[in-house]
């Protein structure tokens, strides 16, 4: 511990060069790669209406789920759907909507925000989500809020065909509508990174015309093949989820906020001969290698938390110079401390322990010992030992008092 | 055949407190100890685990524990059990430690409980044989009254709650019988050391300084000085070693000598410990002035809460100082009709405090019922007794119906619960008379006996005894 904290200032002579000079190489490319990564978004759509798509629908609240149970909150998604299932007058389970025929799971529970539901969900709408270009009347709960630090994850399912999504039935979005809309959110800075995820048949085409950096996009079919319901579910009396978005909730369900399972694990989940057709993934605009990136980047929402201790007026606190150290290096590299706030409690123990140790070590014991006592240090354990002593105080006084 | 009967109710007693015990560790077993320590009637402002559990973080953080007014204990309870509110071990409930903790203070306050019913007993029959009225008494059935007691302590659900429900009151409990533990058996460090720690812990049982005077200077219970007068003037003689001994001040003088010792070192103990926060004032303004003015109104199984929600600004420190005045000045009047069984004496004050203090709890009663089985052989004629067992059933039974009618469903309010509150007060008000009238009837049944004894000796007749 003391030569750590010798060799704090070395260490930060050694680092101030090497942030300078990564901080003119930063300058000199885009300004959005020097951004940290600071949010996770969601947005999900699904483009069906009427009882006969209702796998789509249990399809998006099922990614819904998953992305709220492995941390992105409320405020951070942007869910449209239709939303006449689950109150359908041909729905046995009123107010539930199931993906598998087990009915483990409702997906409409108590916890569900649509954000766009019935006929707002539109071509119009969902670009004007994408691109933040709305009346001014638009609550903010249906704006995607981003920044250039966040990454934005983008979930779409329906019926599609070649270079096509067709929307409620009525109108259809094309690829090159989506690209432009991408290409204007990184005019504006509006994404760090972003994941495309689509779940139609023909899937693959509809982001034949991206061109933006930083964008991961995977569909659940390739030109040409259909992508296929999973099952029948026999009591609600229609298919209750897709196969693309079965397999990729298998994957998800193992695992929990902390995992840091990477993308191409889950890329390469895939099975064809499972989904009936091919998961096709383009990554040619992705710089990064999926191995090193997790799938918690874009689906969960873990945030670096740096603890400061500023509110409290009392003594600083036994390890703070550690915490110090610590953040300022993990400034400059982008890894996420999962583990953080279980780690403060082991050092803290751990901690605990050690001055009792250099207590014993020093050579005259009363001269420290009553230094460490005017310094405040080291009280617990006085008043432990005299807690301890007090009961054989007491035996032998009783005894001999007797 | 009278060994033989002792031994086997010594083999029942020791079943029955196996089985208490491990009724307790079942119970621990369950998930979440069955969510008793969030029930208002178990864990108060001042005997709840979670607030001690938020006073060792905030020490651990390096702040005062009392920060936030949530904390109002000892700090050396937040040493000695703090540690035991974060450890885990695998594949056991989470508390297990300080239920363990709970248990053994339970089995301990059980044993000492029963060591000072014996005692008692044994003083009470010597002092009836110096009275010659142990064939009388032979004849009905006399209970171990240690036994009896400490088996009611055990198996009292009012215990087993308070003991699984996480609250620190089976601690707060195992100090007070210490106390009288000591006095009892003239013990002095003992009784010096249980008294100060029960007045550390919570601040009603300095009243017991006045039963334990009592019973350093005099002993345990006997009958008045003058049933022993009468008794042996009539006789004509005054046998001088069958009397008992006057008031002795040697042994309250050594009492006063350790309590002083043991307030000191305790004193020094949290001063050193929360040095830094404040110092020994801020700890007698959380724990002292926290309980006697008042602060938290949050609603329990007494009647302060309800009153005090209500009360002007105005008029508050003066109702605090009638509801304080309330236990203060029953205490003289005992005292002085009472002075010849402190024992006797301690239960009533033990219950007038657990009835009035500011946060009761089921814990609390606990401890009077346990100490009023030392005294069943007197009270084998006490009226409404049945009217009192159903009252503390009921009672029991519908404080959680209203406490949940009134916060979870809504459908009932503060009237609902404050209801039983009063009904529980009512009942314990009751058994303190009945009690105590219990007692007179017994001393005026041992005042008949003598006289009539004294009477029949002159005249030369047997006379019957009055059942």
């Amino acid at each position: 511990m003391e030569t750590f904290n010798n060799s704090k200032p070395i260490l930060l002579f050694l680092l101030l060069p090497c942030l300078l000079l990564y901080s003119l190489i930063a300058f000199n490319s885009s300004s959005v790669e020097a951004a940290m990564h600071t949010n996770n978004w969601a947005v999900l759509v699904c483009t069906s209406r009427f009882w006969f798509n209702y796998r789509h629908m249990a399809n998006t609240l099922s990614l819904y789920r998953t992305v709220k149970r492995l941390g992105i909150p409320d405020e951070r998604i942007i869910l449209m759907l239709a939303d006449d299932m689950a109150c359908n007058t041909r729905n046995k389970y009123p107010a539930q909507v199931f993906n598998n025929e087990n009915h483990r799971l409702n997906l409409y529970g108590d916890n569900v925000e649509v954000d766009y539901r019935g006929y707002e969900v539109t071509v119009e709408n969902f670009l004007r989500v994408l691109t933040g270009r709305h009346e001014t009347a638009v609550p903010r709960s249906k704006r995607l809020l981003s920044d250039e630090g966040s990454h934005i994850l983008l979930y779409m399912t329906g019926h599609g065909g070649d270079e096509f999504l067709k929307f409620q039935d009525s109108e259809e979005l094309q690829s090159h509508d989506l690209a432009d809309a991408v290409k204007q959110m990184k005019e504006k800075h509006r994404f760090k990174e972003l994941l495309i995820m689509v779940d139609t048949c023909q899937a693959a085409t509809l982001f034949n015309q991206l061109q933006s950096p930083g964008v991961l996009a995977i569909g659940s079919s390739m030109k040409g093949e259909n992508s296929y319901s999973h099952h029948l579910d026999s009591d609600v009396g229609v298919s209750v989820v897709d196969r693309f978005t079965y397999y990729t909730l298998a994957f998800f369900e193992r695992l929990n906020i902390y995992d840091n399972a990477s993308l191409s694990s889950s890329f390469s989940s895939y099975n064809p001969s499972l989904l009936m057709s091919t998961a096709y993934y383009r990554k040619d605009l992705y710089k990064r290698n999926l191995e090193e990136v997790p799938v918690t980047n874009f689906f969960g929402s873990v945030m670096e938390t740096i603890h400061t201790d500023a509110a409290y007026k009392a003594l600083s606190r036994i390890n703070s110079g550690r915490f110090e150290a610590q953040t300022s290096l993990d400034q400059s590299v982008h890894h996420i401390e999962k583990r953080m706030p279980m780690k403060v409690n082991d050092q803290e123990e751990t901690h605990n322990i050690i001055p009792e140790g250099e207590e014993g070590a020093s050579k005259c014991p009363w001269s420290t010992f009553w230094n460490k006592f005017r310094k405040g240090e080291n009280v617990d354990t006085l008043v432990n030992y005299g807690l301890v002593a007090m009961i054989p105080l007491l035996v032998i006084s009783t005894w001999l008092v007797q | 055949m009278e060994k033989l009967k002792k031994k086997i109710g010594s083999i029942s007693f020791w079943k029955w407190v196996i089985a208490s015990v491990i009724f307790r560790l079942i119970l621990i077993y369950f998930p979440q100890n069955l969510n008793l320590s969030s029930r208002p009637e178990v864990s108060t402002p001042l005997t709840s685990f979670r607030r001690l559990a938020e006073g060792y973080w905030l020490k651990q953080s390096s702040m005062s524990p009392y920060a936030g007014s949530m904390y109002h204990g000892s700090p050396l309870l937040l040493l000695l059990l703090g540690p035991l509110t974060v450890k885990r071990i695998e594949g056991q409930p989470n508390h297990i430690l300080y239920s363990l903790v709970s248990v053994i203070a339970d089995l301990v306050s059980a044993m000492l409980i029963r060591a000072t019913g014996q005692n008692l007993q044994l003083a009470y029959l010597r002092t009836l044989g110096s009275l010659d009225l142990v064939k009388q008494i032979e004849g009905s059935e006399i209970h171990p009254s240690g036994d009896v007691a400490a088996l009611i302590y055990l198996c009292n659900p009012f215990t087993i709650v308070a003991c699984v429900g996480l609250s620190t009151s089976p601690i707060e409990n195992m100090a007070v019988i210490l106390c009288l533990y000591g006095a009892c058996s003239r013990l002095i460090p003992l009784a010096a050391f249980g008294w100060v720690i029960a007045t550390h812990l919570s601040l009603y049982p300095a009243i017991l300084i006045i039963p334990v005077i009592f019973l350093l200077g005099r002993g345990p219970d006997a009958p008045p000085w003058k049933l022993f007068l009468q008794r042996h003037q009539q006789n004509g003689m005054l046998n001088q070693s069958k009397l008992p001994p006057g008031f002795s001040w040697g042994p309250i003088i050594r009492f006063a000598f350790w309590s002083l010792v043991w307030s000191v070192y305790v004193l020094v103990l949290c001063g050193i410990s929360l040095k830094q926060f404040g110092g020994l004032w801020e700890m007698f303004k959380s724990t002292y002035g926290f309980i006697l003015t008042v602060e938290d109104l949050s609603p329990n199984i007494g009647v302060l809460w309800y009153f005090f929600a209500e009360v002007f600004e105005f008029f508050r420190s003066f109702f605090l100082i009638v509801f304080h005045v309330n236990i203060l000045f029953m205490i003289l009047p005992l005292a002085i009709r009472l002075h010849h069984r402190p024992c006797y004496l301690a239960f009533v004050y033990v219950a007038i405090f657990s009835m009035l203090k500011s946060y009761p709890s089921v814990g609390d009663s606990a401890l009077y019922l346990g100490l009023l089985g030392w005294f069943v052989n007197e009270f084998s004629d006490m009226q409404f007794s049945l009217f009192l067992f159903c009252g503390y059933v009921g009672v029991s039974l519908l404080s959680p119906v209203m406490h949940n009618l009134w916060i979870w469903r809504g459908t009932g309010n503060a009237n609902f619960y404050f209801a039983t509150a009063m009904v529980y007060a009512c009942l314990q008000i009751v058994l303190v008379v009945e009690g105590v009238s219990a007692m007179l009837n017994h001393e005026r049944k041992l005042r008949r006996l003598i006289t009539g004894k004294t009477q029949d000796s002159k005249s030369g007749l047997l006379s019957d005894s009055s059942p």
